[in-house]
């Protein structure tokens, strides 16, 4: 046994001390059956976890600057979350924008982490890093283009997409689909409704990958490097406001955002480790 | 005996302070501040926001935010200062319906009372939570120059949060009290008062056995502090339409960042020589990237900014001294009040305008409300050793042929008062004349405020100017005016008694009384959930880290396990109950929370 059992995953097998003489103590023996532990300790997990302290191939920090680390892959395959699934549908509407779906959701994906995200996962350069001229030349063709028109005409059934996209929980993509519906006919109860629906579902869904409300947030980057960090300016004005002070929901409160937009930003800071909780 | 707060009611800021043990002290708020933005704010949720926070999105939510409602308190709505009000304002200003002035705000209307008595109800908040007591006595302060009405609309305001205003004061008097509080000092002083959102100047002498008395005051209600941060935001936006060819202003997220960076700027100036704006990710250049603003700005940029704003303060001073019939020799201390006083170059100016250092002896923030603090323990406590002579804000008189004012009480008298003179008729065989009373300074009545009217008949009839009344006006130690005529031949006689009026009915009053206080009552028990929801969370969180432990522990025995079912049981409880609301439920559940978190840590401290 380690200094501190209580760390331990039940799961894990006792983590090898890094100095032997550090755990050289008497031992009592534990009100418990030991064979009983040894054997559930030594059996198959059935719930594997990422080691918190495992080493990670994580780069050196650049200047300081925090870089998103994608999670650890786990050994056992699980069912994606809601949050995983916006993500991977937002960048799917960046990379396929031929079809109708992936430019509907492209808008969506204008929530202000995302570039940082996806560079970070698809093993581009990290978040703040200059482009290259080819690339910056690329971004400025992609930033003069106009954007795709997104109109209801494009969309043979709009409303029949949009209860599609809800029944699969793509409630980002229903939203998206509902706004578009209410854009040419305001009135159209289901749209509304949907629309009502789907930002409760997605508030509820990053209010909870937040945390009680209550908590405090900090910022992690010192201030003199924000600058080197990518992010758009609705970010850049909620972390504006992350004062070390104010609670989430004071955050909320002035953002004058929507709330679901002023949950996804600080959500995706938190993601970004940018941001975390006192 | 009541504890008595004493409250600076500002246009831009309000603080609170109390006498403890003989020590005025100022009650910070919670985040730690003495000032309390004196703003209030109505989210998208329909949640009331007050003070910080409020201005915190005063620009992304502008109109729903409402600032400076004491420019508009206990105003006509056809008063030059509205109209000003209702062309600058960001948010909605309508007409009431007793001609008053009402804010709108996410469609619904609030009085101008209304919305001082939430930021009242915010420091008497911010007291109670300090003393761990109710406060239901305060004086509050208004600026000298505040007629009859402004006053009462104030004390309303003080009503409506819940506060029985034992006395208002002026601001200068307050801070008088405030430098002379433990002091035996007979001098004539100059309160210069340069606030967030008003400029005020007073000349007041402090007499033996603590009388204190306003000669004159002067002012101007549209100049301050947000000027000279709105000047620093012109810089700022200018350099970077420059650099970027961008418009800041276009974009409410980069204006707010700019306001609050203006501010802190201005702020910082006033310690160091220069600091620089930092704000990245300001705005988007359209190209799917955000651009940074990082500039540099000193002291000298900024007094050149200003620069006009100080003239114009010390332009104000001259015309006061000159109506008080002083000499700037006369002023034997200047106190520096409003925290524009903490710049320099206003430091310099008063100076060099006053020929004498201005006393640094007063904390330009808190000094108005220490007064009121001070104030209000004399008046329940024994000492009843200050005695305040307030003077008429405004001369009074009546208005004559033509549409002129006839001056009957200059402004600046001492109260209590009374004048008389004598008026004739202005028409042959005229049996009745129209005595109107009102209020100001202009020579013609229409630009001045009408405080009432009566009509005194039965005049012997004869040529014009041959019928002589006589018009009384007496104003008593309540401010209560009594205006008196008389025809002296006859001496049949007429009188009024002008009360003040906030624009506001008793049964308007008492609604918004019973909306403040179930507003504190959901307030409070809000902030009870979530102490509560808090408490049970702690120990939600700390058990469930154990039970892996505890279940391992246990596990060979039945009573262990009928232990860990008792807990998952309570948790669940207490976890439907948070997301219920139920405070009565979730704070029963604490107990049972408590000892399980007990009981399972000794579990797990017996293995170790």
């Amino acid at each position: 046994m380690t200094d501190e059992p209580s760390k331990n995953d039940d799961t894990l097998p006792p983590e090898p001390p890094d100095d032997v003489h550090a755990n050289e103590r008497p031992t009592v023996n534990p009100p418990f059956d030991l064979e009983a532990f040894a054997r559930v300790a030594s059996a198959p997990s059935e719930q594997p976890r990422a080691r918190s302290d495992a080493p990670t191939n994580r780069p050196p920090s650049l200047h300081g600057i925090p870089q998103f680390e994608p999670e650890p892959r786990t050994a056992r395959i699980t069912l994606t979350n809601e949050v995983e699934q916006e993500r991977a549908r937002a960048q799917s509407g960046r990379s396929v924008t031929s079809s109708v779906l992936s430019i509907a959701n492209a808008r969506a994906s204008s929530s202000p982490q995302v570039a940082a995200v996806q560079a970070a996962e698809d093993g581009g350069p990290p978040p703040g890093a200059a482009p290259s001229s080819i690339e910056a030349a690329v971004l400025d063709a992609i930033g003069e283009s106009a954007p795709p028109e997104i109109t209801e005409r494009m969309i043979e059934d709009p409303v029949a997409e949009m209860r599609e996209r809800f029944s699969l929980g793509d409630y980002s993509g229903a939203l998206e689909m509902s706004e578009l519906i209410l854009a040419e006919e305001p009135d159209h109860v289901d749209a509304a409704e949907c629309a009502e629906n789907c930002r409760t579902v997605l508030e509820n869904m990053y209010a909870a990958r937040l945390g009680p409300l209550d908590r405090v947030p900090v910022v992690l980057v010192p201030r003199a490097q924000m600058r080197w960090l990518s992010m758009d300016h609705r970010a850049g004005f909620v972390l504006s406001l992350i004062d070390g002070s104010s609670s989430v929901d004071m955050v909320l409160d002035v953002s004058g955002m929507p709330k679901l937009d002023a949950l996804r930003i600080l959500h995706e800071l938190v993601q970004q480790k940018i941001v975390s909780f006192r | 005996m009541d504890k008595v707060i004493g409250i600076d009611l500002g246009t831009t800021n309000s603080c609170v302070a109390i006498v403890e043990n003989g020590i005025p002290t100022v009650i910070p708020n919670r985040g730690g501040y003495k000032t309390t933005p004196s703003m209030v704010a109505v989210t998208e949720a329909g949640k009331r926001l007050v003070g910080h926070i409020a201005k915190r999105q005063a620009i992304t939510n502008a109109e729903n935010t409402v600032y400076a409602a004491k420019r508009l308190i206990g105003r006509k709505w056809n008063s030059p200062q509205v109209k000003n009000s209702v062309a600058t304002s960001s948010y909605r200003i309508v007409q009431g319906p007793h001609n008053d002035v009402r804010i709108v705000l996410r469609d619904k209307e609030y009085s101008v009372s209304e919305i001082s008595a939430m930021v009242l109800q915010e420091m008497k908040l911010i007291a109670e939570d300090y003393l761990g007591d109710e406060v239901r006595k305060a004086v509050i302060t208004v600026p000298a120059y505040f007629n009859d009405n402004q006053r009462q609309a104030t004390k309303d305001a003080g009503e409506i949060a819940g506060l029985d205003v034992i006395r208002i004061i002026n601001e200068p008097t307050a801070a008088a009290l405030s430098y002379g509080f433990g002091k035996n000092v007979e001098k004539t002083i100059a309160v210069y008062d340069f606030g967030g959102g008003t400029f005020d100047i007073s000349i007041l002498e402090i007499g033996s056995s603590g009388v204190f008395k306003v000669i004159a005051t002067a002012g101007d209600t549209f100049l301050g502090g947000e000027d000279v941060d709105a000047r620093v935001i012109d810089w700022l936006v200018q350099g970077f339409r420059e650099e970027h060819g961008m418009d800041l202003r276009q974009d409410r997220m980069a204006l707010q960042r700019l306001k609050d960076a203006a501010e802190k700027a201005k702020c910082e100036l006033s310690s160091v020589r220069e600091t620089e704006v930092n704000l990245p990710f300001i705005i988007s250049s359209g190209r799917n990237e955000a651009l940074h603003l990082q500039r540099t700005i000193d002291r000298q940029a900024l007094e050149g900014l200003s620069n006009d704003l100080i003239e114009r303060t010390i332009d104000i001073c001259r015309q006061t001294l000159s109506d008080a019939r002083l000499a700037k020799e006369d002023i034997e201390e200047v106190l520096l009040v409003g925290g524009m006083t903490r710049m320099p170059k206003i430091q310099l100016a008063v100076a060099e305008f006053f020929e004498r250092e201005p006393c640094k002896g007063v904390h330009p923030d808190e000094s108005v409300a220490l007064g009121a603090g001070i104030q209000g323990s004399a008046l329940v406590g024994d000492k009843h050793d200050m005695v305040l002579l307030d003077v008429t804000p405004h001369a009074l008189g009546i208005m004559t042929q033509g549409g002129y004012f006839e001056e009957l009480i200059p402004q600046n008298t001492t109260v209590p008062t009374h004048r008389t003179k004598i008026f004739t008729t202005s028409r042959d065989n005229q049996t009745a004349v129209k005595i109107v009373v009102m209020q100001g300074e202009s020579e013609r009545a229409e630009e001045d405020e009408l405080l009432g009217e009566f009509i005194l008949t039965g005049l012997r009839r004869a040529q014009k100017g041959m019928v002589e009344i006589e018009v009384n006006f007496e104003i008593n130690a309540d401010g209560i005016v009594s205006v008196h005529a008389k025809d002296l031949e006859t001496s049949k006689e007429q009188s009024i008694d002008v009360t003040a009026s906030s624009g506001l009915t008793r049964d308007e009053i008492r609604n918004m009384m019973e909306g403040a206080k179930d507003y504190m009552v959901e307030r409070r028990s809000s902030e009870e959930f979530e102490a509560a929801k808090q408490e049970a969370e702690r120990f939600v969180s700390e058990i469930e880290r154990l039970l892996p432990q505890v279940e391992q522990i246990v596990a060979a025995s039945d009573f262990g396990r009928d232990a860990i079912d008792k807990a998952r049981t309570i948790v669940t409880k207490a976890r439907s109950a948070i997301a219920k609301r139920d405070i009565a439920t979730v704070k029963g559940e604490i107990e049972g929370l408590s000892r399980t978190h007990r009981m399972f840590k000794g579990v797990v401290a017996k293995t170790h």
